[in-house]
């Protein structure tokens, strides 16, 4: 089954970073509306069951 | 074509008015303010064209694609179950820090400030912590947050642990019921959740929040070595442990702050290199991630650092925290360091002054698309906008030296360039103030923007000192600190700085209604009109009522009653905020709650009392109708009056055009000036100050009115002025009824100027006509007018500046007046936003024309 980990619009958080743990990412996606381009950033792990946004990374 | 005024003879001399801009000629009435908007760049007139307003018309939001997240009331409750049994300043931190974690992240295109409150731009927040009755308003809406059935259980587990559910057991139901009929009174915020604070950005722009965690540890260390000394003295070291609890706290919030405004950084990284395809945009997305790595944690370093820091701060303090309206800083004072370092040094993040007016645009825009999780309520009295958002600007520093900068300046170009109807501005107007700086402010009000709010800077100063002395630490404003000030909404001034600001609305804010106070004051106390029941105390028969004296003292006594129920609603919700509404990340940014370990909510240092009578001119004018004609010149018994007012008037016509033409507030009359001086001062500002609130200091009025006039209006029956049931109230403070100055703009400054004892602030609201301020002699003649005001020691005033022509062409065709933006109480509208009730109340204002006498008063350079 495809997770987080395998999608393209997951990122690692740093090891550096104040709330990184290990597997945490941030899934960013690129939305549109009437209104403009707009980006959302929610706190995801990398082990997380696929979503319906879920795009394979390269 | 537009119109020019008429010529006018003044001092021996015809003194014509051509256009100051000739071209404006050609640009019909009706369309005027279409033609106003200049955004400085590019990047900003598209960030306007798709701003994502979030204005409310009669209660509901305007663009249907408006509604509630569910994410905040999500994130907070589970915190709130998983951390039971840990201290409650602890919980509270843990839970801001739960939700700065979890929360989604917005950045928009084009933007050069980012960060957002809710998980879609489009969304706002909730807080069931505050006040259930408030969320409930919302699922019941097309607002609601999904799944209806999570929120619906969301409410219901906070139900028992809001605030409201703890406050409502300390009064009798009777009480509670009467407060929530928004008639005589407005509803308890513990019912409402409506709030306000004063962030003190300076501490965290100066020292950033790395720096304040030290501070905490310090704290912490040196708290953990008291507790251990020996001997025991249990009677002095158990006060360490609610500090402990709170230094722990600051540590958890603003760790969560630091990582959640590095997670912005991150995003924006992320988008740079991955999605983003324009190479500048690129750079820009860069440096911002660059920005939210360094700030809020640094301390700022340049005027972008100095936004977005600012930025980041108020969306935890107004919107994640807890939810409170308003934007009060003293935003030209904040940022001058940053505007130097940038613009003047070229030292960090160089640019250019109108690269700094593009910011400020930027930041108007941010609060433009702000939206906010009020009560249908609260959304009603304030249409054709989204929130009060009012920050200040102008005034003085230590020893009466000007503030006013090119900070002060670019704050306000923007404005005038980008037009929006948020954030409103007050200007601090003293006679040190540079003309420069001034010429602006003009021009803003020129241009319709209905902002900036004068005040009167020395009476805000000395305002500041009074309180002072009332400190319950003894610890209030220095004379230097009392010069640092900015309203904290429409109105009132308070203190801002490192500390001692305001931090919740228990302190200062809600209103109360004499209009309605009056006509149960006519009636035993009992309200005919709109809840059918007894709303006061049984203060007798009117129609027994020997003297005119007889009658104020029911009114007393009715108000009496009110001024303390309502100021312990404040108290008693403080209480509990105190308990379990605590704001360690506001404590840790104020240097008084980290020096002395208590928290925010709780610490009062400089008391800020006020209260806001809301209908005060039709009441008084009122007392004037009744004192002239049944106990002066006795042409009508009490029981007469009585009995007209119960028909409204029907069948009473003539009696009614009696009443109506009594003498009116705001002509400079002998007859009704002292009876409404003796109003203001002796019943509505003495009564309220004799009572004492949590901070130790006396509550005084603001008059003022918001939205409320129209709202409250429709709740207060047919009154002894001649109005009728139903109609709009007086739309200010100490404003003159709609339409009943007649004596021109000179004898209202008379009369407004009587009014001086007891008083915190009384809201002016003025009409100017728009070819005389448009004229070559438009700033002569108004900076004369703004002169003269000063002279006379007002605390207020404010200008509609748009024509009635302008006005009844955008009712007819709104979609091509978006533009058009007017002032309705404290806070300025989009015209077609606003219900048509609300409209004609705005029309109907009396656009002051200035005569040859007015001139030679104000003493203008013609």
């Amino acid at each position: 089954m495809a997770t987080c980990k395998d999608c393209s619009f997951y990122f690692a958080v740093p090891e550096n970073a104040g709330d990184y743990k290990p597997g945490k990412g941030d899934c960013v996606t690129q939305k549109e509306d009437a209104k403009g381009k707009y980006w959302l950033s929610k706190p995801t792990l990398n082990v997380t069951p696929s979503c319906p946004t879920f795009k394979k990374s390269k | 074509m537009a119109t020019v005024a008429q010529s006018i003879k003044y001092r021996n001399k015809v003194v014509d008015f051509p256009l100051e801009n000739p071209e404006e000629l050609n640009v019909p009435d009706e369309m005027l303010h279409e033609n106003l908007c200049k955004p400085t760049t590019e990047r900003t007139k598209r960030l306007k064209a798709r701003c994502r307003w979030k204005h409310a018309s009669a209660g509901e939001f305007i663009d249907k694609e408006v509604r509630a997240g569910i994410e905040r009331m999500r994130l907070v409750t589970e915190s709130h179950k998983a951390t039971a049994g840990k201290p409650e300043v602890i919980r509270r931190a843990l839970g801001l820090a739960h939700l700065l974690d979890n929360s989604t992240l917005v950045l928009q295109d084009d933007e050069l400030i980012i960060g957002y409150h809710a998980e879609d731009p489009e969304m706002f927040p909730l807080y069931p912590e505050l006040a259930y009755m408030a969320v409930q308003d919302y699922l019941m809406t097309d607002y609601c947050p999904q799944p209806k059935e999570e929120a619906q259980e969301i409410l219901n587990y906070w139900k028992p642990f809001s605030i409201q559910a703890k406050c409502e057991p300390y009064f009798d139901p009777i009480d509670l019921t009467r407060m929530y009929q928004v008639s005589s009174m407005e509803g308890p915020m513990f019912a409402s959740g409506y709030n306000s604070i004063v962030p003190p950005y300076e501490t965290v722009l100066e020292d950033g929040l790395l720096k304040r965690i030290e501070m905490a540890r310090e704290k912490l260390v040196h708290a953990q070595a008291e507790m251990e000394k020996t001997p025991w003295d249990a009677t002095k070291q158990l006060a360490w442990i609610p500090k402990i609890d709170l230094w722990k706290a600051m540590i958890i919030a603003d760790e969560a702050v630091i990582n959640w405004a590095r997670r912005h950084g991150r995003l924006a990284k992320i988008v740079a290199e991955n999605f983003e395809t324009n190479s500048a945009r690129k750079e820009e997305l860069l440096e911002i991630s660059d920005i939210c790595h360094r700030v809020p944690a640094e301390p700022c370093k340049g005027i972008k650092d100095a936004f977005q820091s600012k930025w980041f701060v108020f969306l935890i303090c107004h919107a994640l925290d807890r939810y409170a309206s308003g934007f009060a800083q003293k935003e030209d004072e904040l940022l001058e360091p940053y505007y130097n370092a940038s613009v003047r040094d070229k030292s960090f993040q160089p640019m250019t002054h109108k690269d700094v007016v593009e910011l400020v645009e930027c930041e108007r825009l941010k609060i433009s698309e702000h939206g906010a999780g009020k009560s249908r309520a609260y959304r009603e009295i304030f249409p054709g906008s989204n929130d009060l958002f009012i920050l200040t600007v102008g005034g003085t520093k230590p020893g009466y030296v000007d503030a006013c900068s090119d900070m002060t300046d670019a704050i306000l170009e923007a404005a005038r360039n980008i037009r929006t109807t948020e954030p409103s501005l007050v200007f601090r107007w003293d006679p040190v103030g540079r003309v420069k700086t001034k010429r602006l402010v003009f021009e803003c009000i020129r241009d319709g923007l209905g902002y900036p709010s004068i005040m009167h800077n020395r009476i805000g100063v000395d305002q500041m000192k009074f309180f002072s002395k009332f400190s319950l630490n003894n610890n209030g404003v220095t004379d230097d600190e009392a010069h640092r000030w900015a309203n904290v909404l429409c109105m009132s001034p308070g203190v801002c700085g490192r500390r001692k600001t305001q931090k919740t609305r228990s302190e200062g804010g809600s209103a109360m209604f004499p209009a309605k106070l009056l006509e149960i004051a006519l009636n035993d106390g009992y309200d005919w009109s709109y809840s059918d029941m007894q709303l006061g105390p049984k203060t007798g028969k009117a129609s027994e009522f020997k003297t005119f004296e007889d009658l104020v003292e029911a009114f007393r006594k009715q108000y009496a009653y009110v001024c303390s129920l309502v100021i312990r609603a404040k108290d008693v919700m403080r209480h509990f905020e105190c308990r379990v509404m605590q704001m360690p990340f506001v404590s840790s940014i104020d240097d008084g709650c980290m020096e002395l370990g208590i928290d925010s909510v709780e610490l009062s240092e400089q008391p800020n009392g006020w209260h806001n009578p809301i209908t005060t001119v039709v009441a008084a004018n009122s007392l004037v109708a009744i004192k002239k004609l049944i106990y002066d010149e006795k042409k009508y018994t009490m029981q007469q009056l009585l009995d007209a007012l119960h028909a409204n008037w029907e069948g009473h016509e003539a009696m009614r055009q009696e009443f109506l033409n009594a003498p009116k507030w705001g002509n400079d009359d002998p007859y009704a000036d002292p009876i409404i001086q003796d109003f203001y001062e002796n019943i509505l500002g003495g009564e309220l100050a004799k009572v004492t609130n949590f901070s130790g200091g006396p509550v005084l009025p603001v008059g003022q009115a918001v939205g409320l006039y129209m709202e409250v209006g429709t709740r207060t029956g047919p009154t002894p002025d001649g109005r009728f049931g139903g109609d709009a109230a007086d739309d200010g403070g100490i404003s003159p009824y709609m339409g009943s100055d007649k004596k021109g703009p000179t004898a209202v400054l008379k009369s407004v100027a009587k009014v001086q004892k007891n008083q915190k602030t009384n809201l002016l609201n003025q009409r100017l006509n728009v070819p005389m301020m448009r004229s070559v002699h438009g700033f002569d003649i108004w900076k004369s007018y703004m002169d003269t005001w000063e002279q006379l020691h007002i605390a207020h005033v404010q200008f509609n500046c748009v024509s009635t022509a302008e006005m009844k062409a955008a009712q007819k065709e709104p979609e091509k007046h978006q533009d058009l933006i007017v002032r309705v109480s404290g806070f300025s509208a989009r015209f077609v936003d606003i219900p048509t009730y609300g409209q004609n109340t705005i029309i109907a204002r009396n656009e002051q024309h200035f005569g040859a006498d007015d001139y030679e008063f104000l003493n203008s350079p013609l």
